[in-house]
């Protein structure tokens, strides 16, 4: 029997395909940050990463005889998060193979859209500042018409040398950093869309954040500072909402936990930064918090 | 009077109301077809035996399916007429003479004395003249009022929250007293501290006007407005919207001292109890894709497809016809005219509320993106994409502890999936595929 005989008969318009359409949407603001900062290489890099996503999902699921699941726009998202985590001194080459690697083996290798355990476009970056760290994290100053090697504001606090730039340079994204994570509120305009358009859980993201900005101050340093820089703003709103469903409140313990650890390792840790490690992290806990039941049901208990 | 707002966890609301406009604000229309082909089987229970032969000569409220069984209830003639054929527990009946409209009847205009009516006749007038839930389950009322339980509640679901139909609401707008009289009857029927109207607030006009008709009599019949959100009108969720309380997982709303019943079989109850009449008919909504959407009131066993034709056949060639909501009914059919539909005969039982035509639109299953939607929307509180990864993998035990069971097939999972998977088809499966089990478990400890 054909599947549109199955009741109920009506279905929500929206489908995979809108809502991953909705999360580019949602990007979009910071690529065009991303552009006016750093120059039309961040563009460029962007398109490439986008199309070797998409091709090397469309290869992979040819090749192995899947139906090709390019059109629902899951690749297009992660290449524009595998470019947004890059500075735009990276050679083409790295975000290419970033790609395949985040498609291939993170997505594909798992079962593919909705299987996989961690978020591919992170995986990428952490393949790339593991392999390639000389290449992807050569970050420049903003709005420089030559390029000037500058230290991301993080790095700047965590070595203890005076940082140069403000809270405000860095909410508008006026600072070095990778392409997309740089302005926070550019980031947050397209996160609201998404709000606006019911796709993301924001409470996880306030978890997350807020989770951030309590401990950073207890340890006595700026929140402000530690919420504007680095990809806590990207990772908070577009990567650790990405569905990877437990529940509702399980969403919200994962945001937590990754906060512990973002602001563990920023405060204390050998790195500047650690959203990419504390997203990956709480990927990898869902498992284990899919066991708590916080759900009623229905004439039980 | 009470007017609070009270919920149900999950749900879903689809739609901006202009589905029901569709058919809203036209006065019911009668219809009289020239054979009625009523089933033996008219609700829950397995089938009546048939008490009539070919050839006889029936009159209407002739009670002809016994029934045999206690999820059962009698069935009787709608038409006057003469037996043509008995088939499949079908009988077709050629009509000579056909009364729909009975309002000129006193408990139609005014209220009626009750102080004098027992419970137990009452019961027993639910059972002789057939009366069964006509929301879609088909339980006997005979049955769900004679309980032991003691009855607080009795609920009158007149929520449709289902999309398009309006059936009920324009029964309350031309038929309210009888509808008022009947919840008055049933009140005493189950021996209930009180009656209350349920009715969504999309319909705001209908709680109106029945308060309105209340003036006087407030104590007698509660209202309740509540809000508009699929499934309010779920047994499940109309109690505890209403009484604030679950029914426990395999009781009957009985053992928590609730009796839900529809607002047809009200008006049904008000007929059997104060007109001593049969039902054998109801209202019924045909709307969609059709030229002219209405209400119409018939007699049991109508062809559906006569129906379609009535209200000016089908607007496009490339169509699915679904009887009853959209939600949870059936697929008639694709691609159908109102002439293909007659051939099917497809006939009106007490349970049908509606005939919509939807366009023949059609998307493909894509894999789960664990969005957790259908897990928010359950008014159940299930995870239906788990369920669904199970059934399909043949983990019935797993299944089991994901409470499957529990599963009310309101829809609302399909509903809001984004990947268009069909997690209520797949959970219902797992459900029966659970219960299944749990009866042949049942049985070999028996042994």
């Amino acid at each position: 029997m054909p599947s549109n005989l199955y009741a109920p008969h009506i279905r929500t318009p929206k489908t995979t395909a809108s809502i991953m359409r909705d999360v580019c949407i949602a990007l979009c603001p910071a690529l065009i940050g991303s552009v006016i900062f750093f120059g039309i290489r961040s563009l460029l890099l962007t398109l490439v990463s986008v199309l070797s996503c998409v091709i090397f999902e469309a290869l992979w699921q040819k090749l192995h005889k899947l139906p090709v699941t390019v059109k629902d726009f899951s690749a297009v998202v992660t290449g524009m998060l595998i470019a947004f985590n890059v500075s735009s001194t990276t050679p083409y080459w790295v975000v290419i193979i970033a790609s395949a690697f985040s498609i291939i083996i993170v997505k594909q290798f798992f079962g593919g859209i909705g299987s996989n355990v961690m978020n591919p476009a992170l995986m990428g970056k952490l393949f790339m500042s593991t392999v390639y760290p000389t290449y992807t994290m050569n970050y420049v100053e903003p709005m420089q018409t030559d390029l000037v090697a500058g230290a991301t504001m993080l790095s700047a606090m965590k070595s203890g040398r005076e940082v140069s730039y403000t809270v405000m340079d860095a909410f508008l994204g006026k600072v070095p950093g990778a392409l997309g994570e740089t302005s926070a509120l550019l980031i947050l305009i397209g996160f609201a869309y998404l709000i606006y358009k019911k796709e993301v859980n924001w409470k996880v993201s306030l978890a997350f954040m807020g989770t951030v900005a309590v401990i950073v101050t207890l340890a006595g340093q700026n929140p402000l500072a530690h919420l504007c820089a680095g990809g806590l703003m990207l990772g908070g709103c577009f990567m650790l909402t990405d569905y990877n469903l437990t529940n509702r409140t399980g969403n919200i313990l994962m945001g937590v936990c990754a906060g512990i650890i973002v602001a563990f390792i920023r405060v204390w840790g050998m790195f500047p930064e650690g959203v990419c490690y504390s997203i990956l992290f709480v990927n990898c806990m869902s498992e284990l918090i899919k066991g708590i039941k916080t759900k009623h049901i229905y004439g039980k208990d | 009077m009470l007017k609070e707002k009270r919920m149900f966890q999950g749900g879903v609301h689809p739609g901006d109301g202009s589905d029901k406009a569709l058919s809203r604000g036209k006065p019911i229309v009668p219809y009289i077809p020239s054979k009625v082909r009523i089933s033996m089987k008219q609700g829950l229970g397995p089938a009546c035996n048939c008490t009539v032969q070919v050839g006889d000569v029936v009159k209407q409220g002739q009670k002809i399916g016994e029934a045999n069984h206690f999820l059962s209830a009698d069935v009787h003639s709608s038409v006057s007429g003469e037996v043509v054929s008995i088939e499949n527990g079908i009988v077709e009946i050629k009509v000579s003479k056909c009364t729909l409209d009975y309002t000129k009847k006193d408990y139609y205009h005014e209220f009626v004395e009750t102080d004098g009516l027992e419970r137990k006749k009452l019961v027993s007038a639910l059972k002789k003249y057939g009366i069964v839930g006509m929301g879609g389950a088909g339980f006997p009322a005979g049955a769900k009022y004679e309980t032991s339980e003691v009855i607080t509640h009795v609920l009158i679901n007149a929520a449709e929250c289902e999309l398009f139909l309006t059936c009920d609401e324009h029964l309350i707008k031309e038929q309210a007293m009888a509808i008022l009289n009947g919840a008055r009857a049933l009140k005493i029927a189950a021996a209930a501290d009180k009656v209350v109207i349920c009715i969504e607030d999309n319909k705001k006009d209908c709680y109106d006007y029945l308060s309105s008709l209340l003036v006087g009599h407030e104590s007698e019949v509660d209202l309740m407005l509540l809000p508009t959100r699929y499934p309010q009108g779920g047994e499940k969720q109309l109690i505890k919207a209403v009484m604030k309380v679950e029914i426990p997982s395999g009781k009957l709303p009985a053992n928590v001292g609730a009796i839900v019943s529809n607002i047809h079989s009200t008006k049904a109850a008000a007929d059997a109890i104060f007109g001593k009449i049969a039902s054998t008919s109801r209202v019924i909504t045909v709307t969609g894709d059709v030229n002219n959407p209405t209400n119409y009131l018939v007699p049991i066993g109508t062809n559906v497809g006569e129906l379609l034709e009535e209200s000016g056949d089908v607007l496009s060639e490339n169509n699915r016809i679904i009887l009853g909501g959209v939600m949870t009914g059936r697929v008639l059919g694709t691609n159908l005219n109102a002439t293909a539909l007659k051939e099917m005969d497809v006939c009106v039982t007490k349970t049908s509320g509606g005939l919509i035509t939807l366009d023949g639109y059609f998307e493909e299953e894509s894999s789960c993106i664990k969005c957790g939607g259908c897990a928010n929307a359950c008014p159940i509180g299930l995870s239906p994409f788990k369920i669904d990864s199970a059934i399909r993998n043949g983990k019935i035990d797993l299944c089991k502890s994901l409470s499957a069971v529990e599963c009310i097939a309101c829809g609302c999972c399909s509903y809001v999936c984004p990947a268009k998977r069909e997690l209520t088809f797949h959970t219902v499966q797992a459900r029966d595929a659970v219960r299944a089990k749990l009866r042949e478990e049942a049985q070999k400890n028996a042994k």
